[in-house]
Order: structure tokens, then sequence, then C-alpha cells
């Protein structure tokens, strides 16, 4: 859930600080520590849409630090319980029907996750874009009377990334406005959009973000945020196992 | 005693056999087609299961092979073990092993921008993977690991057909260490290889083992250690060596056993070389028997006549078996000529990529390379001579034991 929560979270824990010129990794290392030793609680809505079928599941999550997430769907009813827990690169699910919490495999890390357009992969890593990449900034603009910054981020060598690039774009109040994955041809692939922008528990945040393919248009995946409280102090056996098995929240 | 030279037989028995020459030329073609194709069927089948039990052993890999206990039941990384120390270090410079290699192979996912697959990665020390299982000719695309701490990957041409992907490419292969945490790493694709069977490139993806080993926080450990020898065949007289050295704690074994498919394949293959042979001789053997039948019917009062003369049973007996002797060397040897020269200029390989869908289904490639084995060839001239001899003892019989007056009275 990270790398998501991530984006998220760097849009929705902004708040304007100027500085002059920011060095690209500054900018996101900033956009990071808005969000880092912070906790949150959020209720959003996951909407998958496909040519011929489109769904929706709202769920709740939580989030303590950079490290920990945990996620739980509420509805619909048939969905109702599923659970994601991720604690720094390891992923854990629950689905009360089965009774039983798997860990996720390195093999379906790849997949998608809850039938997403989001892999697993997207979920689960989060400060890989900082520590694994090398930013540059490509633009600086002015739009809206904000300042608007584009940086092409270049996965190291060993990274295990497979984008050959991703190009962010970060407004000055650090809301993530656009996310873009480019594979090595430099031909764009997906890329994550924050489509509605506005205040949510007491900050100006990204409301509803869309992740989809290039190639197929009308296959998408949005998020959008109800509701969100910051600063909540979550207790430490909210993200354990046996948590995640057995609500008590 | 009463006995023509051997000569005059001969001469008998010879002349017998081209008075009717164009009976005996239609015979001599049948044995000829018969050992021909004894032979050739052979060749080619040898060829095919040959072919298919060295790409077997190969992708096995090796003719012998070190597990820990555990891993063939279970291939993951908890199931490793140290790489060869001392003892088995020792006993890997034997005469008889030519090459060895450690590698570790473990599951694992490879995906590029659009795809992600299933695969099995090899780990593997490029000098001595090369002697032991791998062709650096398959290399279609780039070059093979330079190392064993290279930092590039080489993968099957399919596999980058799948994933979309080229050689200079990034890739990120990923999979678990020991404590079922999720490593992974990004790989350059530095080649691309081209195997024999699409289902391989599809498979093994190769990487340094050293590289491996550091990803998936395994020092020194190897998954199976592989060991070669001169011939596959012989693999059963050397490897109690290799075993004794491993020791208990792992699992050594021969090719034969570690696939006991295979195993059986090859004493199968015997068997069915011998009933092959057989087959086509009983075929032949009536055309035999007819033509000599033929021959001594002909001739009844001309057997009275020489035993009237005198001539001993035993020796009409012994003209009759020599005619078929004669007639069956010629043919075996006519065959045996063809049968040569027609596997020596296919030796280079038959294509038959028009059904190589289902030879690789069976674990062949497309090539056939016939194999022509001298034990095949004297089985089958054996197996014509005795019992084409056999066969023809009924009809010497019969003319041996006509009575002369009514031999010489008849028609």
């Amino acid at each position: 859930m990270k790398h998501l929560l991530f984006i998220l979270f760097t849009c929705l824990f902004s708040s304007p600080s100027y500085s002059a010129t920011p060095e690209p990794k500054d900018l996101i290392q900033q956009a990071m520590d808005q969000w880092r030793g912070l906790s949150s609680y959020s209720e959003m809505t996951m909407t998958i849409h496909r040519p011929d079928w489109q769904r929706s599941m709202s769920m709740r999550s939580w989030t303590k630090g950079e490290k920990t997430t945990l996620v739980r769907v509420t509805e619909p009813k048939k969905d109702a319980g599923n659970g994601t827990l991720t604690n720094d690169n390891n992923m854990w699910t629950f689905a009360p029907k089965v009774n039983r919490i798997i860990k996720v495999p390195s093999s379906m890390m790849s997949q998608s996750w809850m039938g997403s357009d989001f892999t697993n992969k997207d979920i689960s890593k989060s400060t890989d874009i900082i520590d694994q990449y090398d930013h540059t900034l490509l633009e600086t603009r002015q739009q809206d009377g904000h300042t608007i910054y584009v940086i092409e981020s270049i996965p190291h060598e060993d990274a295990a990334v497979v984008w050959g690039k991703e190009i962010l774009t970060i407004r000055d109040d650090y809301i993530m406005l656009e996310q873009q994955f480019w594979d090595q041809d430099n031909i764009l692939v997906k890329s994550m959009k924050a489509l509605e922008i506005k205040e949510l528990g007491g900050r100006t945040v990204a409301s509803i973000i869309r992740m989809g393919k290039q190639d197929a248009p009308d296959e998408w995946t949005e998020m959008s945020v109800q509701d969100i409280k910051f600063d909540q102090d979550h207790a430490d056996n909210l993200f354990t196992l046996s948590n995640l098995r057995n609500p008590r929240q | 005693m009463n006995t023509l030279p051997f000569n005059a037989v001969f001469t008998l028995a010879w002349r017998n056999l081209w008075r009717n020459h164009r009976r005996t030329t239609i015979m001599l073609a049948a044995i000829t087609v018969g050992v021909w194709a004894m032979i050739f069927m052979t060749a080619l089948m040898r060829g095919m299961v040959d072919d298919m039990l060295l790409n077997s052993i190969r992708s096995l890999p090796g003719e012998v092979q070190i597990h820990h206990p555990q891993y063939r039941d279970d291939p993951s990384i908890n199931n490793s073990m140290p790489a060869p120390s001392d003892n088995l270090l020792a006993a890997l410079q034997i005469p008889e092993v030519v090459a060895w290699t450690s590698r570790v192979r473990v599951p694992a996912v490879i995906s590029s921008e659009r795809d992600s697959r299933g695969i099995v990665l090899l780990g593997v020390e490029p000098s001595s993977e090369i002697a032991v299982s791998f062709d650096p000719d398959s290399i279609i695309e780039g070059r093979f690991l330079e190392d064993s701490n290279d930092r590039g990957l080489v993968i099957g041409a399919k596999m980058a057909e799948h994933l979309e992907t080229r050689l200079g490419k990034r890739v990120v292969v990923m999979s678990q260490d020991p404590d079922n945490n999720i490593a992974d790493r990004g790989f350059r694709v530095v080649g691309i290889y081209k195997a024999k069977l699409v289902s391989l490139e599809e498979t093994y993806v190769y990487a340094g083992r050293d590289t491996i080993q550091k990803l998936l926080n395994i020092e020194n450990q190897v998954s199976e250690i592989a060991i070669t020898g001169e011939d596959y065949r012989n693999a059963y007289k050397w490897y109690p060596q290799i075993k004794q050295a491993a020791g208990e704690s792992v699992d050594t074994l021969p090719w034969y056993e570690a696939d006991a498919y295979l195993g059986s394949m090859m004493s199968m293959m015997d068997g069915f070389v011998l009933v092959w042979v057989i087959i086509i001789f009983l075929a032949l053997s009536f055309g035999l028997v007819n033509t000599l039948v033929m021959a001594v019917f002909e001739r009844i009062r001309e057997i009275g006549l020489m035993q009237a003369l005198g001539m001993r049973p035993a020796m009409i007996l012994y003209q009759i078996l020599l005619e078929s002797f004669l007639l069956l060397f010629i043919g075996l040897l006519l065959g045996n000529v063809i049968a040569v020269a027609s596997i020596i200029p296919l030796q280079s390989g038959i294509d038959i990529s028009a059904v190589a869908k289902g030879m690789e289904m069976m674990g062949a490639s497309s090539m056939l390379y016939p194999a022509l084995k001298v034990e095949d060839m004297v089985l089958a001239n054996i197996i014509v001579i005795v019992l084409g001899l056999l066969t023809s003892i009924l009809p010497a019989w019969r003319a041996a034991s006509y009575d002369p007056i009514k031999a010489l009275n008849s028609n």
C-alpha cells in the first residue's frame, strides 16, 4: 500500500513551505518528510473501471510512520473484511472467507492488488523513489498561482525497478499532481494523476487519484478519499498479524 | 569317405543360386532393403533417443548431481547446501570427471515494464557452466556471463519476446531469501540465447552466482552441484566415488536415478532395437523360405540323380544351406553398405522442423542426428544370418531326405 499511500499522503499532508530553488531530491524528500512520522486514518473508495464493468470498494486505512500501513475493506459486503498489512517491504493479506493470513510471496508482487491497476509492488514500496533513483528537475512552471516542478527520476542500475524513468509533477505545496511511468524505450506506460484537489482534514489534499495505462484508456482505477484524520494516536498492536485477522478497532 | 571338396559344393551352390537369376535378384533386393531398414531405422531412433537423453541430461543437469536431501522435493532457497570443499573438492579431481559446476537454482519472477513471468533463476559460474551444460554458441545476441560476479542477465529469446524486452534493457528479478523476505534487484540483459527447446528458453535465466548469492543472502551456499563425465552411459562407474566423498548429508544421484524415466528409456531402447530387427526379419524369412523351397522343388530330379551318383544327404543339406548363406551374405553386404552410405550424409542432422512441435512434446529437438552404433549393426547381421540359416534348414532337410528312386522318377 505504501507507494500508493506515499503519493496519496504526499499529496494529502502537503502544507505550503516555499524554498527558492528546490533540489529535486529535496523536493521529494520534503514531500516524504511531511508524511513521515505522521499517522493517519482515512476512509476511501477505490473504483476499478473496465470497458464492460466497473466496481467500487470502500476501505479504511491506518498508517503510522513510513513503514506500516493497514487497509481493510468495508464495502461491498462480499469483500468486507479483506485486509492488507504492509510492514517494510513485507506484505500480508487476510481474507475472512478462507480465514487465513497469506504472506504475499515475491512471485505475486507484480500482480494486481485486489484486482486494481495498482500492483502489490506499487502498494508496498515506499521510499524507493528517493533512494533508488537519480532525480533531475526538468521544468519549473507557474500555473494557477502555484509553482509546479517537473522532476525526472531515473532508477539506479541495480534498483528493482522495471521503469526507464518516472516523471513526477509536484506542486509547490507538495501535492503530487502526476506520476508517470515510462518504459526503457521512452514510451509512457502508465500514469497516476490527481484529478481533484480539495480541503480535507484541515489540509489541501489530492482527493481523487487515478491510475491508468496509456494504451488502454478505458481501464483505470480511481482512489477517492472521503475522510481523513491526521496525527492519530494508533496503538502499536494495530499493525500486527493478529489484528489483521481479528480487527479490534 | 565320399565327400566332395568344399570348393565343389561351393561352386554347385553358387551356380544354382544364379540359375534363376531373376528370383535370386528379387530375394536379394528384399534382404538388402530389410537389412537397410533395420540399420537405418535403428540409427534414426538411436539418434532421437540419444538426443533426448543428452538434452535432458544437459538440462537436468549433469550426469551426476548433488543436492540438499530435500531440494528435489522442494527446490526452495532453504534447501541449499555449502559449496563443495575438502573431500568432495578432491573427489571432483578424479580423471573420470570431465567438468563440474555448482549453481544456485531457485524459482523466481522476472518482470519488465510489460509483463512478469515465473522462471528458474540459475546463479552460475560461467566457465564451468559452459563446460557442463551451457552452449555458448546458443547466444544469439550479446554475450554470456563473464564471471560469477557478472551483474548482467542472460535470458532466452522466447522470454525476451514475452517480456517485450531486448538486449541492453533492464528487468527486475524477484525471489525470496531464506527468511522469506523478498529479494529483488534490477539486472541488465546482456545476452539472449536460443535453446533447442522453446520451453527451456522460457524457463531458465542465467545470472552470476556470486551476484545471486549476495541478492539472496546465502553467502557460499549453492543449490546443486552438477558433474559430467566422458559418456553419460558410463556414469554408473564413477559416481559411487563422488557419493562417498560428498557424504551422507547430501543427496548424490546419477542421472538415471535422478530421472528414472530417462534411465528406463535407455534400456527400453536396447530392447526395442532387438524387437524391431526381429520383426523385419520375420517378414523377410517368409520370402527366404519360399525361395529356397522353390529352388529345391525345381531340382528334385537333379537331387535324386546326385544321390544316385553317390552324393551323401549331408552334402545336399550343406549345399542348400550354403546357397542360403550366400544369398543372405550378399544381401547383408549390400544392405550394410547402403545403410552406411545413406546415414553418413545425414550425420549432420535431418531437419524435421515441420513436426518440431510434436517432437518437442517428447523432449526431442527439431534436428534429428542418426546415431550409427556398431553394436546395432552387428546385432542386425547376426540375427539375419543365424535365423536365416535356421529357417533354411527346413527346405534343406527336405531336399536331403528325398528317396533317390522316387526323386529320379518324379515327372
